[in-house]
């Protein structure tokens, strides 16, 4: 192992799991609020079962509101309601705010353009066979998608990973903070490298797994 | 059985009124094989699909098996629904499930008893012919079994009725001659009454035994089919009739 690493592996360690922290609870707020959001974004589009406007303008908005943010903007403007909810608007737990609302608002969107790719006759099929909105979304809809779902989780992962470089800004940590403060502004190049080639790595990890899940799962 | 009652279908189209089914009644008895025929685009689709209420009519009654849909709650609709079995010309199957999977859905939906589901799934996928192939996704099938799971599926909960939407129009005529007997034969053993939409004479004219000629979404004309084909009639359209020597001729 080259000595560099050696010299810094307890504070790699820590911002390798920083990183992990981050990613891992957007992933969880992306399951949990923006798989649901982007399933009724879905249903309320025009022509769709739930279709209703209000409803799905007021969604829409959200979601290009807060996509259309540069990241960086959108961790400073949320400093007030980061230090609101948090307590502080510093370390890693406050940078999970702004990451987190990135990740609904990033995944739903993806989930919405999976599900529009199920094809109508499959839901024609579902409401012909008497089932109810809930049984169309978990027997017909989220099974169809499935493939496209995880994809989309794939892509947003590393999303997340590459955002959670920026809120090192707000002291957030990770492994791209730790590149950038030690490795740039200390000129210690090598490390630096090292970082960079942990995060490919890591990304390259990610969508190998993804992609292989995504064909395993997809029968179609 | 079924009992249309000046049902009209109209859609906005460039702030236009456009009539898709233009005041239509018809009535289908228990046992019939009832076909509906037309041009493309003639509200075929819309006519069928109201029958299950897929599409609502702006007006009329849809009376089936004595309860008037439209004015069921939610809830008795999807009830109603389950014993309606439908089918589609893209047979509609979800892909990620496999066969057994895709009619064990329908018998879910329909909360049939949880120790009898799969029992009564392979007895319709025998009845379809299909036993063998139960543990294959649809992707791996040909159209025509891909038809026959969708008619199992259809079947599962023991409908009293099934729409056939274009059943044949995705297959050769070697497998439409194949499905169209399936269908026969759950009309003749099951005593379902089918409703079978279609724009070609061969179909309609091999299995039904009345048929309902509809243009620009108004009914044309209704005529009973004997064993030897069309009975006496004067006013059926000329294309209709072309397609009726067409079909003789290839016969
Ligand atoms: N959702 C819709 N909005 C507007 N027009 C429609 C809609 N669905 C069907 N139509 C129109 O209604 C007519 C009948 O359609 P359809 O019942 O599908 O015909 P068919 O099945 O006989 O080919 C067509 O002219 C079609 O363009
Ligand atoms: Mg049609």
């Amino acid at each position: 192992m080259p000595e560099i690493l050696v010299q810094y592996q307890a504070e790699i360690w820590q911002s390798i799991e920083e990183t992990f922290i981050m990613v891992g609870v957007s992933l969880l707020f992306a399951i949990f609020l923006g798989l649901p959001l982007g399933t009724l974004l879905f249903l309320t589009r025009k022509g769709q079962l739930m279709e209703n406007r209000i409803v799905f303008s007021i969604l829409n908005l959200f979601v290009n509101i807060v996509r259309s943010f540069p990241f960086l903007l959108f961790v400073v403007f949320l400093i007030p309601f980061t230090r609101w909810l948090i307590g502080t608007a510093i370390g890693t737990a406050a940078a999970t705010v702004p990451l987190s609302i990135m990740a609904v608002a990033y995944y739903s969107r993806l989930v919405e353009q999976s599900l529009v790719d199920v094809p109508k006759g499959v839901i024609e099929a579902a409401v012909s066979m008497g089932a109810s909105i809930r049984e169309i979304i978990f027997k017909f809809l989220l099974v169809e998608a499935r493939s496209g779902l995880v994809l989309g989780l794939t892509t947003s992962t590393i999303s997340f990973i590459s955002y959670s470089t920026i809120v090192g800004v707000v002291g957030g940590g990770g492994i791209g903070d730790f590149a950038i403060r030690y490795g740039y502004q200390q000129f210690e190049t090598e490390l630096m490298m090292y970082m960079i080639i942990i995060m490919i790595i890591l990304v390259q990890a990610i969508q190998f797994t993804g992609t292989t899940i995504s064909k395993v799962i997809d029968k179609r | 059985m079924i009992k249309l009652t000046n049902v009209t279908r109209t859609y906005i189209q460039n702030k236009t009124e456009f009539h898709a089914i233009d005041s239509i009644s018809l009535s289908v008895n228990k046992g019939d094989i009832y076909g509906v025929i037309g041009r493309s685009g003639a509200g075929k689709s819309t006519l069928l699909r109201m029958i299950n209420l897929l599409e609502i009519p702006t007006s009329g009654e849809v009376v089936v098996d004595g309860q008037e849909l439209t004015k069921l709650s939610a809830k008795k609709l999807r009830l109603a629904r389950q014993s309606i079995g439908m089918i589609f010309q893209q047979f509609n199957l979800v892909n990620n499930k496999t066969i057994l999977d895709n009619v064990l859905v329908a018998l879910e939906l329909a909360n049939y008893p949880k120790t009898e589901r799969k029992e009564r799934a392979l007895e319709v996928l025998r009845f379809v012919g299909l036993e063998e192939q139960i543990a294959k996704y649809p992707g791996q099938l040909s159209g025509g079994q891909k038809q026959r799971v969708a008619i199992a599926r259809a079947l599962a909960n023991n409908p009293k009725i099934l729409l056939c939407d274009e059943p044949t129009s995705a297959l050769d005529p070697n497998t439409t001659r194949e499905i169209l007997s399936v269908l026969k034969k759950i009309n003749e053993q099951l005593g379902v009454t089918i409703v079978i939409v279609s724009h070609e004479m061969e179909v309609i004219k091999s299995i039904c035994n009345f048929v309902t000629i509809i243009d620009q979404g108004k009914v044309y004309e209704t005529i009973e089919l004997n064993p030897k084909g069309i009975g006496d009639s004067n006013h059926t359209p000329e294309w209709f009739l072309q397609q009726l020597r067409d079909g003789e001729s290839h016969a």
